[in-house]
């Protein structure tokens, strides 16, 4: 009853009362399969799945949060499916699960390459609509993209770094002191990620401030802890690290034993993504400054854009921009009272 | 049908010596073959059927095991009791507490992603809520709950459900195992599931049991679980009845051994179809060897066959053609002898049976020659010049005397004594005729000598006048007792011939009462007659010893005369003619 293969392979049977007992066996058992793996028996609700790049990132949970509020609110079967480690196959492969189940609309997290052009673009042809959030796909069919501006983020965050360097009187305008740099991101291609780090490069162009090394951690959190570790173990005399994305920040100060000392050494540490675990780092001073996104408002509105665009055909702008948080010593306080933690203890 | 038998047997010419003993060493070198192969392919087939029942057998079960092992290491894991973080994910999701359930659903999604990673095989673990919304280690999503429950059936402990295969939301083909969790902080029980590859199946049948050999899964309706084929997943297996009993069934043209064993923890029958033809194929082996070896013994029988046959046959065909020649008068065969076994014995005789017969032959023609001889010495012995003179004398007186009545009865008589001497060169003459002759003589003598004797001829019985006898055998004693018996005697001579026989001898009995034989000389004269003593003077006793060898050359040693006398009484002298003997 819940296959999809008792229909073709009975069919073949003589006598007449046998086929039309088939045959209403097969519309039954193709009626469960249809409903079981293409939509659920709500099937008068549209259904909208978010993708984010992986569930292990807490950075999207407040987007999973906010999403599921506006979901009930809307009255949509909101569904959030990931890879629990980010893996483009993995993601592509549940990015072709819902255009096989022909969900109504899916908001995804992605990578700027060719493959997941096409398979957002297969999605549209197949009249599913696709919107991105966080990271975009520009090239693609998708419809609109919600997300910070990352030029933006970067260039905030470089002059939130050149800041804190003036209250600690380190001079980035003298040209016999470089001030080496460590940039550590995601993965290469990730559009949201480049903008950042161009951002940060052109704010940072007339200073004395060199790019010594960029670290990929292929969006894992555990790698990327693990790759600070090692880098700043071989490289004390590192001077500053630009976090492109808040990777190693949902470990403790105690996990991070070798950039916690860099860092007491006079290191200087500056990122993009706020979540409580970020903050309980910065408020132990392992980092200095942080640019958050506002993850909640790219799961709602995202939703409700999607929603509206489906439902009534109301295009929205192709870019849809979320605002900037910034953490700094005056604020930090008050955002540790407003971000939740996001791990149970 | 016969005929046509026949016709081939003719053809092939199966009377033959050659070919019976060809057709011969074939069914006694075959037969034993025959047996020993059919018998040696029934008990190696009967040993490798039961080899391969075994194996299958031991194959089922541990599939069993391992299948059963799997099973219930994901039914431990589902079988939780109370969880914490689950019971606080229930709790929030039911109240719609998003803000608060963000974090145990990160746990759960963290924890099931821990379970996936710990055992291989498992595609998603899932918490099903009553009203279809799931979190899972994708994340969460809703299904349609009612046809996920129709979906399920429930093994034999009634805790543990099973589904069919089926392609899951993530298009992965996988079989669901589930148990219901009850929160002790809700009121609304949830469904923990695991999604088992189909691969996982596979792998563990994944037994090496021949290239068409194949194992497959089926629960308890038969329904195919799992089956390499992936089409045939979900159809109702052909082999189902009432459970998967061990037996042989039939596959599109081929032969299968079906083996099953049925897992109690899943409620599954694991099946191994053990091709037949790939059973059989190492019977193959047995069945060409067997082949081969009768093929070449069979070669060699007919090589050895023709050998010995050839080596039979040969010298007895020779044999056959020289008895032939021999049987048209060509005594001067003889086989050339090889060898020293019964064929070469044979030829042995054969040419001593040539030989003999030559020598018989000659032996034959000189013993003819010497009966010519005493023949022609008999009747020279007839012709005595004094005889034919005294009695020619004796008619011309007769003449002179115009006695011419006695005269043509002397002329008469002596002209029927010297045809029936000559009898027209016959060797054997009737007993009538030679009694004519003796009578003939006796006339004559009795002319001669005046009457001095008187002879009786008796013969018994008269039917031996008819049997036939060598000529001039009675005359010669007659003529004997005429001058050496009676004429020395001073009274009336008389001569009795008397015929008779007895049993199958004829006997002739010539007495005289003249005056006999002195007893030394009866004894001499006997042992002459006997071959048991020589004489070297060929005249002496001319008539008796020429009577005695003619009869014993044409009789045989049984026959032959016998003396006997009492002086100056009588002598009386005996032929035997033993008929048994005669030639």
């Amino acid at each position: 009853m819940f296959n999809l293969y008792s229909c073709k392979n009975n069919a073949n049977k003589i006598l007449l009362f046998v086929v039309l007992f088939m045959i209403i066996m097969c519309f039954s058992a193709d009626a469960g399969a249809e409903i079981s793996s293409k939509k659920t028996a709500d099937s008068d609700k549209m259904t909208i799945a978010f993708v984010p790049r992986s569930l292990e990132n807490p950075i999207f949970l407040d987007a999973f949060e906010h999403s599921q509020k506006k979901a009930v609110d809307l009255g949509i079967n909101l569904e959030w499916l990931g890879s629990f480690s980010f893996d483009s196959e993995k993601q592509i492969k549940i990015i072709d699960s819902l255009i096989e189940r022909k969900v109504d609309g899916m908001i995804i997290s992605v990578n700027d390459t060719p493959k997941y052009d096409r398979i957002i673009n297969r999605a549209m042809e197949a009249g599913i609509a696709v919107a991105t959030f966080d990271a975009d796909a520009p090239n693609s069919n998708r419809i609109f993209n919600i997300g910070i501006d990352n030029y933006e983020a970067g260039k905030v965050t470089a002059e939130g770094l050149l800041k804190v360097l003036d209250q600690k009187n380190i001079d980035y305008n003298d040209p016999d002191q470089e001030l080496r740099t460590m940039i550590m991101t995601g993965v290469k291609g990730a559009l949201n990620l480049e903008k950042r780090i161009n951002a940060f490069l052109d704010t940072v162009a007339d200073t004395n401030i060199v790019i010594e090394d960029i670290v990929e951690n292929q969006d894992n959190v555990n790698l990327s802890v693990e790759l600070l570790e090692q880098y700043v173990q071989k490289n004390p005399d590192i001077d500053i690290i630009f976090f492109v994305g808040g990777w190693p920040f949902y470990v403790p100060a105690e996990a991070l034993p070798n950039f916690r000392n860099w860092a007491q050494n006079g290191g200087v540490a500056v990122g993009i993504d706020i979540f409580y675990d970020a903050l309980v780092l910065q408020d132990r001073g392992l980092i200095h400054y942080l640019v958050g996104q506002d993850m909640a408002t790219m799961g709602s509105k995202g939703l409700s854009t999607l929603y509206n665009y489906i439902k009534y055909g109301v295009k929205p702008p192709e870019y849809i921009k979320t605002g900037l948080e910034i953490s700094n010593q005056e604020n930090l306080d008050r955002l540790l009272r407003i971000h939740q933690p996001w791990r149970v203890k | 049908m016969f005929n046509f038998i026949k016709k081939i047997a003719n053809g092939i010419e199966i009377h033959t010596l050659r070919t019976k003993l060809i057709i011969s060493f074939l069914i006694i070198g075959l037969l034993p073959i025959l047996l020993f192969g059919f018998l040696s392919f029934n008990v190696y087939s009967g040993a490798i059927n039961d080899r391969i029942n075994n194996y299958s057998q031991e194959m089922v079960n541990r599939m069993k095991r391992d299948l059963e092992d799997y099973i219930t290491e994901v039914e431990r894991f589902l079988s939780k009791e109370q969880d914490f973080y689950i019971n606080q994910f229930i709790k929030l999701t039911q109240a719609n507490d998003f803000r608060n359930s963000r974090k145990y659903a990160f746990r759960i999604w963290e924890d099931f992603n821990n379970v996936k990673q710990l055992r291989p095989g498992l595609k998603d673990v899932a918490i099903t809520f009553q009203d279809g919304r799931r979190i899972s280690s994708y994340g969460t999503y809703n299904i349609d709950i009612d046809n996920f429950k129709e979906s399920l059936y429930a093994d034999e402990s009634d805790e543990t459900f099973f589904t069919q295969p089926y392609i899951n939301y993530f298009q992965e083909e996988v079989v669901t195992v589930a148990r219901y969790y009850y929160p002790e902080i809700a009121e609304e029980n949830v469904l923990i599931s695991a999604d088992i590859d189909l691969d996982v199946l596979a792998d563990l049948t994944d037994f090496n049991l021949g290239e068409k050999s194949y194992f497959l899964i089926a629960d308890q309706n038969g329904d195919i679980i799992y089956h390499p084929e992936k089409s045939k997943i979900g159809e109702r297996s052909f082999y189902y009845s009432d459970g998967f009993p061990d037996r042989k069934v039939s596959l599109k043209g081929e032969q299968y051994l079906l083996t099953s064993t049925y897992s109690e923890v899943t409620g599954w029958y694991i099946i191994s179809m053990a091709s037949a033809d790939e059973v059989e194929a190492e019977l193959n082996y047995i069945t060409n060897l067997t082949i081969y070896m009768t093929i070449i013994v069979l070669i060699l029988i007919i090589l050895l066959t023709l050998y010995l046959s050839s080596s039979l046959s040969k010298p007895i065909q020779k044999l056959q053609e020289l008895t032939h020649r021999a049987s048209e008068n060509d005594l001067s065969v003889k086989i050339e002898i090889s060898g020293d076994d019964e064929i070469a014995e044979l030829g042995q005789s054969f040419n001593k049976m040539i030989r003999r017969i030559n020598k018989l032959m000659e032996q034959n023609v000189r013993e003819q020659k010497f009966l010519r001889q005493l023949e022609m010495e008999s009747l020279d012995n007839q012709i005595k010049p004094h005889f034919i003179y005294n009695t020619l004398d004796l008619i011309i007186g007769l003449l002179e005397n115009k006695d011419f009545d006695r005269a043509t009865h002397m002329v008469e008589a002596l002209g029927k004594f010297f045809r029936l001497s000559l009898s027209h060169g016959k060797e054997m003459v009737l007993i009538r005729n030679e009694i004519k002759h003796v009578k003939n003589y006796l006339f004559i003598q009795q002319f001669r000598h005046g009457e001095e004797y008187e002879y009786i001829i008796d013969i018994e019985d008269p039917e031996i006048m008819d049997k036939h006898i060598p000529k001039l055998i009675l005359q010669p004693i007659v003529e004997n007792s005429i001058y050496h018996g009676l004429l020395p005697a001073d009274k009336k001579g008389l001569i009795i011939i008397k015929g008779l026989r007895k049993n199958k001898n004829i006997y002739f009995k010539i007495v005289d009462n003249g005056v006999g034989i002195a007893p030394e000389k009866v004894e001499e004269i006997n042992k002459i007659l006997k071959g048991e003593l020589k004489i070297d003077d060929q005249q002496k006793y001319f008539g008796l010893r020429n009577v005695n060898q003619r009869l014993k050359l044409m009789y045989g040693g049984n026959s032959g005369l016998k003396v006997e006398s009492v002086e100056n009484e009588k002598t009386m002298v005996t032929i035997r003619i033993d008929q048994r003997g005669g030639k």
